[in-house]
């Protein structure tokens, strides 16, 4: 199987788990009183023709794998340090403003200088231009957002 | 048409506060549709929570002007990078990219931008006449002909996106399955909750979305961050189309702008699909076919026509129905609830100047389009080539914030978080996105009109077969959903034959 066909089979899945999940929270909601239908069988109906698609997409998959030499494989893969990096740093920035360690400016300066940095593989040259960038977004945004849009931020 | 009421509109635009958030609007619209990776739904979706205390005339003039500008933006990364700015701009890049490699980027990028105007030109007029009398007519559907339509769209919206039927289905009703948590539109009770109180309130479309669109085109947009865009020598020669380009275009011009208006009504199919009818069948009527994906100025006029006449055509269904024809609609349909305005046929009664307010923003902001293009894409070209490494962290802060500002919990954060990664996997796997959100949008009205309906019916189904409109949508339904099996059995025989 290649790798669309790998993630064809494994998202399939996950949707699969996600309508189980609504089912088996659906299977306990009480039948209607003043109206025919009740809470339940929408859900039970969507939940039921989406697992029925998925298990379409994983039998169409399984039945006709296609096999690419390394090559193509290789060139199939992206290089996932990236994804990782701004992944990893975003969930860590939004923990820190979940449990507000910090001012959201100085929180965001901070995610941003790291994951721009990262990002540039820790060029020495690159650390300035991210350090401006980091330091101008963090506190402009901070003031732009509560004093001239007046929405809250998490700080 | 209530042309009273278009000035009216339109003279409410040209004052400064709203004509200066039209200009912003058409403005960061081109901007963001001339940076590869971020589109007009991440644009409109992350300046949502900013209209919170606007005006809704103002806001909507915004965000349609920012529409309108993100579909035109996304021609010059088709043209100069070869790569589409929005989707939208694909079949821009076959024939845009081959005139501008071989010296001719002025020429190419001033007739996807003319095409562009003339494009929203026609959609506009289209939008202007038809929306009323269509609303109109829609008021006299009941819960079973809305059922029916919001079904047939969700097939249709399916059949037509990339990847399988099936994947589309998978979508589009995985977004309305993720819908239904919270309360129950019949009963007002609670349900599919988890015992957990942050689900009483159902999850928001607004933080869905983030994650949906652009969180997961930043994720997606990491992986391929070590890519470096070939550049193109830039120069403004040949911008303008002359009388002579409009006598030789003309035609090719109408018949595309009227297919992507067309298009642009059928509920949830877009601007790419737009673009790609309309290439197809400039392609079938040239004399030269040959020279379609070698710099054909057709294709480019073509293409472009199309995508921004979508534009209007998309806002028409929105109007008259309250179904979004794109996913940028399916955020503005969110907008106007945000404000309290209920989308639909009876728009034109309650809130007859936001209507027209937006009619008038959608002509405007074309006209504005074009003068800023043409004028000063020398200058938009440039933000081709800004860092990426610099750019996606700073969208994920704006992200973080746009999704927290909703309600100022981070619950909603988080809930971003989470569909950015499911909507990340969903694309790893080809399963489109569209479908998902304008599922998320509809699946409460589907479910409210089929449980009102079969209140009135004591639990009778039997008028979705016996009423006229209902079995249409039906029978379109069916009938949609068939075709890609029977047409792909069709074709397997045929290759048994020969």
């Amino acid at each position: 199987m290649n790798l669309l066909q790998r993630f064809e089979v494994w998202v399939s899945l996950l949707v699969i788990l996600i309508c189980l999940v609504f089912l088996w929270e659906s299977w306990d909601l009480p039948p209607g009183s003043f109206e025919p239908l009740g809470s339940g069988p929408v859900p039970q109906a969507t939940a039921f023709i989406v697992i029925f698609c998925a298990g379409l997409v994983i039998f169409k998959a399984l039945r006709k794998p296609v096999q690419l030499s390394e090559d193509e494989e290789a060139k199939e893969r992206p290089s996932i340090s990236a994804g990782l990096i701004i992944s990893f740093a975003t969930v860590i920035y939004t923990l820190m403003l979940h449990f507000r360690l910090m001012p959201f400016a100085w929180m965001t300066t901070l995610f941003l200088i790291i994951t721009i940095w990262s990002l540039e593989k820790f060029e020495k040259k690159k650390i300035l231009p991210a350090l401006i960038t980091a330091i101008v977004i963090g506190f402009a945004s901070e003031y732009l957002f509560t004093e001239v849009f007046i929405v809250d931020l998490p700080t | 048409m209530d042309i009273e009421l278009l000035f009216a509109a339109a003279g409410q635009i040209l004052n400064p506060w709203p004509f200066f958030l039209l200009f912003i609007g058409t403005s960061l619209g081109i901007l963001v549709g001339a940076i590869p990776g971020m589109t007009g739904a991440m644009l409109i979706a992350l300046t949502l929570p900013l209209t919170f205390y606007m005006d809704p005339f103002n806001a909507i003039v915004l965000l349609v002007a920012m529409y309108v500008g993100a579909i035109s933006g996304g021609l010059i990364t088709a043209t100069l990078l070869r790569m589409p700015g929005t989707p939208a701009a694909v079949m821009t890049t076959f024939d845009g990219y081959p005139m501008a490699r071989s010296g001719k980027p002025g020429r190419a990028l001033g007739l996807g931008i003319t095409a562009s105007f003339i494009g929203g030109l026609i959609a506009w007029i289209t939008l202007a006449t038809i929306t009323k009398p269509l609303s109109i007519f829609a008021t006299k559907f009941g819960p079973f002909e809305y059922f029916t339509l919001i079904m047939m769209a969700m097939v249709l919206i399916a059949s037509v996106s990339e990847g399988s039927l099936a994947k589309g289905l998978i979508s589009g009703l995985l977004g309305m399955l993720i819908s239904m948590p919270g309360v129950d539109p019949a009963t007002g009770m609670p349900r599919l909750t988890f015992d957990w109180y942050m689900l009483n309130g159902g999850l928001k479309l607004l933080p869905v979305l983030i994650g949906v669109f652009a969180v997961s085109q930043i994720i997606k947009d990491a992986l391929d961050i070590g890519q470096v865009p070939e550049r193109i020598a830039m120069s403004s020669k040949g911008m303008l189309m002359s009388a002579k380009d409009f006598m030789a275009q003309g035609v090719n011009l109408i018949r595309s702008s009227l297919i992507g208006t067309w298009v642009g009504i059928l509920p949830g199919i877009g601007a790419s699909i737009g673009s790609v009818i309309a290439y197809t069948a400039a392609k079938n009527m040239s004399k030269t076919p040959e020279k379609f994906g070698t710099g054909s100025e057709e294709g480019i006029v073509a293409s472009e026509a199309a995508n921004n006449a979508t534009v209007g055509g998309a806002l028409i269904p929105l109007i008259a129905m309250g179904i979004p024809g794109s996913v940028i609609d399916a955020i503005l349909i969110g907008a106007l609830m945000i404000h309290s305005i209920q989308p639909g046929p009876t728009l034109f009664l309650t809130n007859a100047d936001i209507v027209w307010g937006m009619i008038a923003a959608c002509l405007l902001a074309n006209v504005l389009m074009w003068l800023l293009m043409t004028s000063s894409v020398k200058y938009i070209a440039g933000l081709m080539y800004l860092p990426r490494s610099f750019v996606l962290p700073i969208v994920m802060v704006f992200c973080v914030i746009g999704s927290f500002a909703l309600n100022n919990t981070m619950f909603d954060v988080w809930v971003m978080l989470i569909f950015g990664v499911m909507g990340f996997l969903m694309e790893c796997a080809k399963i489109p996105l569209g479908p998902f959100v304008i599922g998320f949008v509809l699946a409460p009205l589907a479910e409210e009109k089929l449980r009102s309906g079969l209140m009135m019916t004591a639990g009778d189904f039997s008028p979705i077969f016996t009423r006229p409109l209902p079995l249409f949508f039906t029978i379109l339904a069916v009938i949609l959903l068939l075709w890609p099996i029977v047409g792909d059995w069709m074709r397997k025989r045929r290759a048994s034959q020969k």
